[in-house]
C-alpha cells in the first residue's frame, strides 16, 4: 500500500490574523460598540461649550441659589429651588413606589399561580410603556382632583407635621409636589418591579421552603429570609426608579405649579420645582443667553443621572452574579 | 393495617372548608360596611379606604389566621393583605388610566379624526373638523428615520458584545447603561446645542436625532439578550466547520436570533413613539402635513397632545384624549407583536430542549 506511506502534509495551525472578512466584521462592530462612548462625550461635550459661559459666570450659585432672572443685568440663573424640587419629588415618589412594587413582585412569585403571573407581568410592562404625555393627560385632567382631595384630608388631620402644613388652605392643593410626587411613584413602579421580580425569582427556594416548614409565617420569611439577600438588588432597583424620576418632564409639567421660590418640604403647598420641567417651562420664550442656562441646567441633570445610574446599575449587576458569566 | 388508611397527608393545607368560609367572610363583609359608613359619613372613599377597610382587614385576617393556623396564621395573614392592597393599588391606578383615555378619547375619535390635518382649527373648532392624520405621519416618518440609524448600530453593539472577546466589553455595556439612563429632555438639550453651534434648522431630521440616544440603549440591551439566547455550540459548529466569523454570524445566529431582534426592534419603537420632551425642544409644530423631514415644521403624536392640552378649551382637551387613544393604539400594537414573538421564541427554546 504505497498510498498509506506518504506522510499528510503538516497542516499550519494558527490563532492569529483571520480572514479579511472577519476583519472588516470585528472593526465594524467594534466601531459601533465604542460609538457609546463618543455619544456620552459628545453630549457632555456640547452641552458643557454651550454652557460654560453662564456656569462661569454664576459660579457654585448656580445649584444654590435661588433666583431665576434673565432679564435683569447682569444675568442671574440660578438652580437650587428646581434642583431640590426634582430630590424631593423622587423620593417622595420612590416612597410611594417601592411598597408597591415589593408587593407586586412578591405576588407574582410567591403567590400567583403561573398563569395569573404572567398576566400581572404583562400588565406591569404595560404600564412601563405608558408615555409620558398620556400619563400627564391622566394626571392633569383625572388624577389631579382626586388627589387634591386626599391632600387636603391630610392637611385637615396631620396638618400640626410641618410636610402637610399649607401657608394658605385657600389655595387650594393643586400642582403640589404631593401630585407630582405620586405621578413620577406611578412611572417608576414598573422599574423597580422589574428588577425585584427577576431577583426573587432566582431566590433559593429550598431555602425558603426550608424556613416555612420550620414554622415560619410567610411575614417572618420575607423578613428574615427573602429580604436579607434580595435587599442589595432591591435597593439598586430603586436607584434606577430615582434615576428616571429626576429626569422626568413633561408629566411633572403638567401636574406641577413651577416657582423659584424654594419648597423646602410641605408636601402639599401649590409650588414647587423640577429641573427637567423648568428647562421644557422656560425654553419657549427663552434669550440665546438664557437658553444656555438651561443647558447648564441639562447638564447638571445629566451628571447628577450619570452618578445615580452609575451606582444603581453596579449594585444590581452584582446583586445579580447568574448574569455575569453569561 | 389496611393501605386504605395510608392517605397522603398535605399537612400544609391545614385551611379546611370552614376556615376558608371564614377567611372569606372576613374579606367580603368589612367591604360593603366601611363604603356604607363613608357614605353616610361623607368621608372621602379612598382615604376612608384605606384609614378604615385596610387596618380592619389586617385584624380581622390576622384573627382568622391565628384561629386557623396558630400563630404564624397571624403573619401570613398580615403579609398577604399587605401585598393584596398594595398591588390592588398598582392595578387600579393603571386601569384609571386605561380607562379614562379609553373613554374620553373614544368621543374624539373617528375616521375623519385619524385621517384629517388640522390646518384650519383654531382651539374651538368642533371636533367634526381637523384630526390627527399629520401627527401620525410625523410620527411615521420622525421614528422612522430614528430606527434606520439606531436599529443597525444597537444590533452591532450587541454582537460585537456577545461575539467578540474584546478587553473593553464591559466599558462599552457600562456606556450603554448610563446611555439608558439619559433623561430625554438632556437628549433634546443635546441635539439643541447642535442646533445652535452649527446653525442648521430645526426640522423632522432634528426630532429624529433627538431621539437617537434614547432608542440605542434599549436596542443594545433587548439585541444582546436575544444573541445570547442563541446557544454558543452553534457558532462554535459553524466555526469548527471552517465559516468565517462574520458567516457564521449572518447564516447560523441571524436566523436562530431573528424574533429577539424584532422584538429589540419593536421595544425600542414603543421606548421613544411617546417621546414627548426631546421633540419639542428640536421640533417645531405644523398644523398642516408635512412629508419633508428636512425642511419645514412637523407635529407628531406626542407633541399633538402637549400643544392642545396647553390650552384649557374643551374641544381641545378632547382632541388631547383623542390623539392619547390613539398613541396608545400604536404602542399597544408595538407591544402586542413584541409579546407573541417573544412568546413564540421561548416555546421554539423549549421544544428543543
Amino acid at each position: 500500500m504505497s498510498q498509506s506511506q506518504t506522510k499528510p502534509q503538516r497542516r499550519k495551525l494558527s490563532a492569529g490574523p483571520l480572514s479579511r472578512g472577519d476583519k472588516w466584521f470585528f472593526r465594524t462592530t467594534s466601531a459601533a460598540a465604542h460609538f457609546a462612548f463618543v455619544l456620552v462625550a459628545l453630549v457632555l461635550g456640547f452641552l458643557l461649550f454651550q454652557a460654560w459661559p453662564v456656569l462661569q459666570s454664576q459660579g457654585v450659585n448656580f445649584v444654590l441659589g435661588s433666583t431665576w432672572d434673565p432679564d435683569s443685568d447682569p444675568m442671574v440663573l440660578q438652580l437650587g429651588p428646581m434642583l431640590w424640587g426634582s430630590l424631593l419629588i423622587a423620593v417622595l415618589g420612590i416612597l410611594i413606589a417601592t411598597p408597591m412594587a415589593i408587593s407586586m413582585a412578591y405576588l407574582i412569585v410567591f403567590m400567583l399561580p403561573k398563569r395569573w403571573a404572567s398576566v400581572a407581568t404583562t400588565l406591569i410592562d404595560l404600564l412601563a410603556a405608558l408615555p409620558s404625555v398620556v400619563l400627564g393627560l391622566w394626571g392633569l385632567l383625572v388624577f389631579t382632583p382626586i388627589a387634591a382631595g386626599w391632600a387636603e384630608i391630610l392637611n385637615k388631620y396631620l396638618g400640626f407635621i410641618p410636610l402637610f402644613q399649607v401657608t394658605d388652605p385657600e389655595n387650594g392643593f393643586m400642582r403640589s409636589p404631593f401630585i407630582a410626587g405620586w405621578i413620577v411613584a406611578v412611572m417608576i413602579v414598573p422599574i423597580i418591579t422589574s428588577v425585584t421580580r427577576e431577583i426573587f425569582s432566582q431566590l433559593d427556594r429550598d431555602l425558603i421552603n426550608g424556613a416555612l416548614a420550620l414554622g415560619g409565617s410567610r411575614l417572618s420569611t420575607f423578613r428574615r429570609v427573602i429580604m436579607p439577600t434580595a435587599s442589595s438588588g432591591v435597593v439598586g432597583g430603586v436607584l434606577l426608579g430615582l434615576g428616571r424620576a429626576v429626569g422626568e418632564t413633561v408629566a411633572i409639567f403638567y401636574v406641577l405649579n413651577l416657582s423659584m421660590e424654594i419648597n423646602w418640604m410641605n408636601l402639599v403647598e401649590p409650588h414647587g420645582g423640577a429641573v427637567a420641567s423648568w428647562i421644557l417651562a422656560r425654553f419657549g420664550e427663552a434669550s440665546p443667553l438664557e437658553k444656555q442656562g438651561l443647558m447648564a441646567a441639562g447638564l447638571v441633570l445629566f451628571i447628577l443621572t450619570l452618578i445615580v445610574n452609575y451606582i444603581a446599575n453596579v449594585i444590581v449587576n452584582r446583586a445579580q452574579p447568574w448574569r455575569k458569566n453569561q | 393495617m389496611s393501605n386504605s388508611s395510608i392517605r397522603a397527608r398535605q399537612p400544609w393545607r391545614r385551611a379546611n372548608i370552614s376556615t376558608s368560609i371564614q377567611i372569606v367572610l372576613a374579606s367580603v363583609i368589612p367591604l360593603p360596611l366601611v363604603m356604607l359608613l363613608a357614605l353616610l359619613a361623607g368621608l372621602d372613599l379612598t382615604m376612608s379606604f384605606i384609614t378604615l377597610f385596610v387596618p380592619l382587614q389586617l385584624i380581622v385576617s390576622s384573627f382568622v389566621g391565628y384561629r386557623a393556623f396558630g400563630r404564624r396564621g397571624i403573619g401570613d395573614a398580615i403579609l398577604v393583605v399587605l401585598t393584596i392592597f398594595f398591588s390592588t393599588f398598582v392595578l387600579i391606578l393603571l386601569l384609571s388610566v386605561l380607562y379614562s383615555v379609553i373613554t374620553e378619547g373614544a368621543k374624539a375619535i373617528s375616521f375623519q379624526f385619524i385621517g384629517q390635518n388640522n390646518v384650519y382649527v383654531s382651539p374651538t373648532t368642533s371636533l367634526d373638523y381637523g384630526g390627527v392624520g399629520h401627527a401620525i405621519l410625523g410620527t411615521l416618518i420622525v421614528v422612522l428615520l430614528t430606527t434606520l440609524a439606531a436599529v443597525p448600530l444597537g444590533v452591532a453593539m450587541a454582537i460585537y458584545l456577545t461575539q467578540s472577546q474584546s478587553k473593553t466589553r464591559n466599558l462599552v455595556r457600562t456606556f450603554t447603561q448610563a446611555l439608558s439612563g439619559l433623561p430625554s429632555v438632556v437628549s433634546g438639550l443635546f441635539i439643541l446645542s447642535i442646533i445652535e453651534a452649527t446653525q442648521m434648522g430645526r426640522s423632522g431630521i432634528t426630532g429624529s436625532l433627538a431621539l437617537f440616544p434614547l432608542m440605542l440603549p434599549t436596542v443594545a440591551r433587548v439585541a444582546e439578550e436575544a444573541l445570547r439566547l442563541v446557544p454558543v455550540d452553534l457558532r462554535y459548529a459553524a466555526l469548527a466547520l471552517g465559516a468565517p466569523n462574520y458567516r457564521a454570524f449572518f447564516q447560523v445566529i441571524l436566523p436562530a436570533a431573528k424574533s429577539g431582534l424584532l422584538t429589540a426592534l419593536l421595544l425600542g419603537l414603543a421606548r421613544v413613539v411617546g417621546e414627548t420632551a426631546p421633540l419639542i425642544l428640536t421640533m417645531n409644530p405644523s398644523s398642516g402635513t408635512n412629508l419633508n423631514p428636512f425642511d419645514g415644521g412637523m407635529t407628531t403624536l406626542p407633541t399633538y397632545i402637549y400643544n392642545y392640552l396647553a390650552s384649557s378649551y374643551q374641544t381641545s382637551q378632547a382632541r388631547a384624549w383623542g390623539a392619547a387613544l390613539v398613541l396608545l393604539m400604536v404602542v399597544g400594537i408595538l407591544f402586542a407583536l413584541a409579546r407573541i414573538l417573544g412568546k413564540s421564541k421561548s416555546k421554539k427554546s423549549k421544544a428543543t430542549k
